[in-house]
């Protein structure tokens, strides 16, 4: 944070980001389901980002930190249990290079 | 219940205690029930009806609005007593329909308006430059032996650790910030950060945490303020929005 926003933040609040009203208003507070029924996941504006936030109360990670999870730069390289893709892209760079591949040494030993 | 179509209805925005300073804020009626007060307007039934809903609330303009206008009349109650929101929607088709649920969900009100009474709720956002933050971690490059091909493998098995080390670091930060916030806090969340897509920005949000904070109490801001030193090298942006209504802290699981 720069300090011209933290001075910013102590002088008293600048108009919310309507991303931020919106995850509060339509996400969070006590559910009343009053006599006219509507069903919010319904909203099409914004679909899909609304459905992102939306989709946090189902508090699928208790932190909330896995934005990288499908980050094409991230996860390129491929996380936990993503290695059979990284193990076959490598033997074709390795096979393309003429080296000697992970699989063939476990042969020849 | 079948009303004419030019009927209204009552839309509540939150409840708070049988507070006088309720009647203070403006464009609202209160709606009193057992030692609570619903803050409430009444709305046309041409726009809130069950059948106009769902379009209205596909129209950008009118959703905006009147989630501003929901967060406004919050805000305005949480300026003077303690209250608590409600989701966007509560719709009622008289008075007496808002009273009885006062009645039924007395415990639970009574129960949260405890919790957040004399507290606010403040955001707190931590964003990063990744490439910034990726120069931070420690260079750790070997020289490769071997051709051309080798090399390039071998970058490429880099490019792929520092890629672990990269998300590893981002997750590291993130808990490091909303563990330090939370001991000053009285409840605390961490939401799902917000995609860039509704951020617009290019910067990744690491954490979207929520903090019930004692009204007037600045120990927080004053810690994102020295996380914010701490961290200076690293690329990282810290942003407090608030005070606002206790949104995030109405559920007993909080």
């Amino acid at each position: 944070m720069s300090t011209r926003d933290l001075a910013q933040s102590q002088r008293g609040p600048a108009p919310a980001q309507l991303a931020d009203v919106l995850e509060r208003i339509l996400d969070k507070g006590i559910v009343i389901a009053g006599d006219i029924q509507i069903n919010l996941l319904d909203i099409e504006l914004l679909t899909i980002r609304l459905r992102l936030l939306v989709a946090s109360a189902d508090k699928a990670r208790e932190m909330g930190i896995d934005w990288w999870e499908g980050d094409p730069f991230l996860s390129k390289g491929g996380r936990d249990g993503n290695g059979t893709s990284i193990d076959s892209r490598l033997r074709a760079l390795e096979e393309k290079a003429g080296l000697p591949t992970k699989h063939e040494e476990d042969e020849d030993s | 219940m079948i009303d004419a179509p030019a009927g209204t209805a009552w839309y509540v925005y939150g409840v708070g205690e049988d507070d006088e300073a309720l009647s203070r804020i403006e464009g609202v009626e209160l709606i009193r029930q057992g030692g609570l007060t619903a803050v409430v307007r009444e709305v046309s039934l041409d726009e809130y009806d069950e059948t106009i809903l769902p379009q209205r609330l596909n129209d950008r303009d009118w959703l905006e609005r009147n989630a501003r206008a929901h967060e406004d009349v919050l805000q305005a109650a949480a300026a003077v007593t303690a209250i608590v929101p409600l989701r966007f929607g509560a719709i009622y088709r008289s008075r007496e329909q808002v009273g009885r649920m006062l009645d039924e969900r007395s415990g639970e009100f009574v129960a949260a308006l405890e919790r957040v009474r004399g507290h606010v709720e403040l955001g707190v956002k931590v964003w990063t430059d990744l490439p910034t933050l990726e120069g931070t971690l420690a260079a750790d490059a070997e020289p490769s032996a071997g051709g051309e091909g080798a090399a390039y493998l071998q970058r490429r098995r880099e490019e792929q650790k520092r890629s672990r080390e990269l998300a590893a670091r981002c997750a590291e930060l993130a808990e490091e910030t909303h563990a330090r916030l939370s001991a000053l806090a009285a409840a605390a969340v961490a939401n799902r950060p917000q995609p860039p897509e509704l951020t617009g920005r290019r910067d990744r949000m690491l954490l979207n945490g929520a903090y019930l904070v004692r009204a007037g109490d600045d120990g927080l801001r004053r810690e994102v303020e020295r996380l914010a030193a701490e961290h200076a090298e690293l690329g990282l942006e810290y942003e407090v929005t608030g005070p606002w209504p206790p949104h995030n802290f109405t559920d007993e699981a909080q």
